[in-house]
């Protein structure tokens, strides 16, 4: 046994704690030799008589809690047992309780639930996806499908006024994707031919800036009758024998009421 | 006619006649349980109104929260001792500048006509008060870390595994810090009695012997 191996069991030797005896013949012997060893044990000795002394005066000094501590220990008992009495609730009263409170659960859990329902209702709109939502035409909501143009039939001289070098934000893009829909639509349906009249569009122009249109997040396409004349505004080639007849244009107004954009049907 | 010596009833049987709002079973555990919380507290707190205060607060929050006793988790004295325990340290914080170690000394033994007649050996008994007293006052001046562990397994004489579930750590944590509290204590004996030693310093050291 070792210094470190004697100052694990040290407390025990001190203390005369049950050991086993081999280990504390070890330790023993190892203090007889071991000059600290052996004034570490004669100190933990003395240190261990010394807290028994003073534990057995202690004890033996009666040491207690006043009696006051007690006179209000029990007076606040006595409190204590009252209130609990005062506060006592019979189970008849617990059993109706609890049905208020299930009722009242039950009450809150329909409001809102129904409130979940108007919220997400309010917010459906907004969720649909932005090509159905973006630009809605003002027809008749079992027509929401249709293009912004009226359909006509398919024609080998269908042509797309393309105009380059313009801006064309995404509304744009939808718009114009929603009026081929509907013509191919239409493509898909030939007994329509003879009811309805092909239209040809042009692209959209823009009637704002580039940052103005940006902010455009839905808005309406609403058809209208211009003269003749509006084409040259947009550099679009005009046939002065006809400048006074009018010609049908979409015009994409946004939510705020403002034109955004506009293209001529012919 | 012969009848049978009736065993008193434990001290959870009495927590849960208190708990029925039964006084004299709340007196009766009062009286079995008050001297060790307060011997602890004063213990630890060296002052007899703290002690008092910790007293009456441990048993107030018992007669509260009864319902919280876990008998699993330990014995009822254990639990008085833990809880007198948080009191005892919260006290001594929010104290700290003002504990006075000396308060238990000078006026827990009163000093009757009676105490004055000295009986078999007076010398004897004059070094052994003087020895309680320095350790008392040695004990007193530990961190609170190491003294609980002196008055818990020293002074009430609680098993490692008793003081382990009064402090709220393991085991091995217990005999680790009693070990350094006993060594500290033997530091302090020696610096007191001026006992120079070749200034030894207690600590664990290998020789070869």
């Amino acid at each position: 046994m070792n210094c470190d191996d004697f100052e694990a069991v040290i407390n025990d030797l001190a203390k005369k704690v049950i050991m086993d005896a081999d280990l504390r013949d070890k330790a023993l012997s190892h203090a007889a030799l071991c000059g600290r060893c052996e004034t570490r044990l004669t100190d933990e000795r003395e240190l261990t008589s010394g807290l028994k002394a003073l534990a057995f005066a202690s004890a033996a000094s009666t040491i207690e809690a006043p009696s006051h501590v007690e006179a209000s220990l029990l007076a606040a008992f006595r409190g204590h047992s009252a209130h609990r009495a005062a506060s006592y609730v019979s189970p008849r009263a617990i059993t109706s309780r609890w049905l208020y409170v299930a009722a009242g659960i039950a009450a809150m859990a329909v409001i809102t639930f129904l409130l979940t329902l108007t919220v997400s209702r309010t917010r459906d709109p907004a969720q649909q996806p932005k090509s159905e939502q973006a630009i809605s035409p003002p027809v008749a909501p079992d027509k929401r499908q249709e293009p912004s143009v009226k359909a006509e039939p398919p024609t080998g001289r269908e042509t797309k006024l393309a105009v380059s070098g313009l801006p064309k934000t995404a509304a744009f893009k939808r718009a114009n994707q929603r009026a081929n829909q509907g013509r191919a639509q239409l493509r898909a349906n030939p007994q329509d031919d003879s009811t309805t009249e092909a239209e040809i569009a042009t692209d959209f122009f823009p009637l704002m800036n580039r940052e103005a249109l940006g902010q455009l997040d839905s808005g309406q396409v609403v058809r209208v009758e211009l003269p003749r004349s509006a084409l040259m505004s947009f550099g679009l080639p005009m046939n002065m024998d006809r400048a006074d007849e009018r010609i049908k244009a979409d015009v994409v107004v946004g939510n705020d009421g403002l034109a955004r954009a506009i293209r001529f049907v012919r | 006619m012969m009848t049978l010596p009736t065993t008193p009833p434990s001290d959870l049987d009495l927590l849960q006649q208190m708990m029925t709002g039964d006084e004299d079973a709340f007196t009766q555990l009062y009286g079995r349980r008050q001297a060790g919380v307060y011997r602890f507290a004063l213990h630890m707190s060296g002052s007899q109104s703290l002690a008092e205060d910790v007293t009456q607060e441990v048993f107030i929050v018992l007669m509260r929260e009864a319902g919280r006793y876990d008998p699993t988790r330990g014995s009822l004295a254990g639990y008085l001792y833990g809880i007198a325990r948080n009191q005892v340290l919260r006290r001594l914080e929010k104290d700290r500048p003002f504990v006075q170690f000396a308060d238990w000394s000078a006026d827990a033994e009163e000093i009757t006509p009676a105490a004055m007649i000295a009986e078999g050996d007076p010398l004897g008994d004059l070094t052994r008060n003087e020895m309680i007293q320095e350790l008392r006052d040695l004990v007193l001046s530990m961190p609170p870390r190491y003294r609980e562990v002196i008055v818990l397994c020293e002074l009430h004489e609680m098993s490692y595994l008793e003081a382990a579930a009064v402090i709220g750590c393991a085991v091995g944590t217990v005999r680790s810090r009693l070990h350094r509290a006993r060594a500290l204590l033997i530091e302090k004996l020696r610096a007191a009695r001026g006992r120079n030693a070749a200034a030894e310093e207690v600590k664990p050291a290998r020789c070869f012997a």
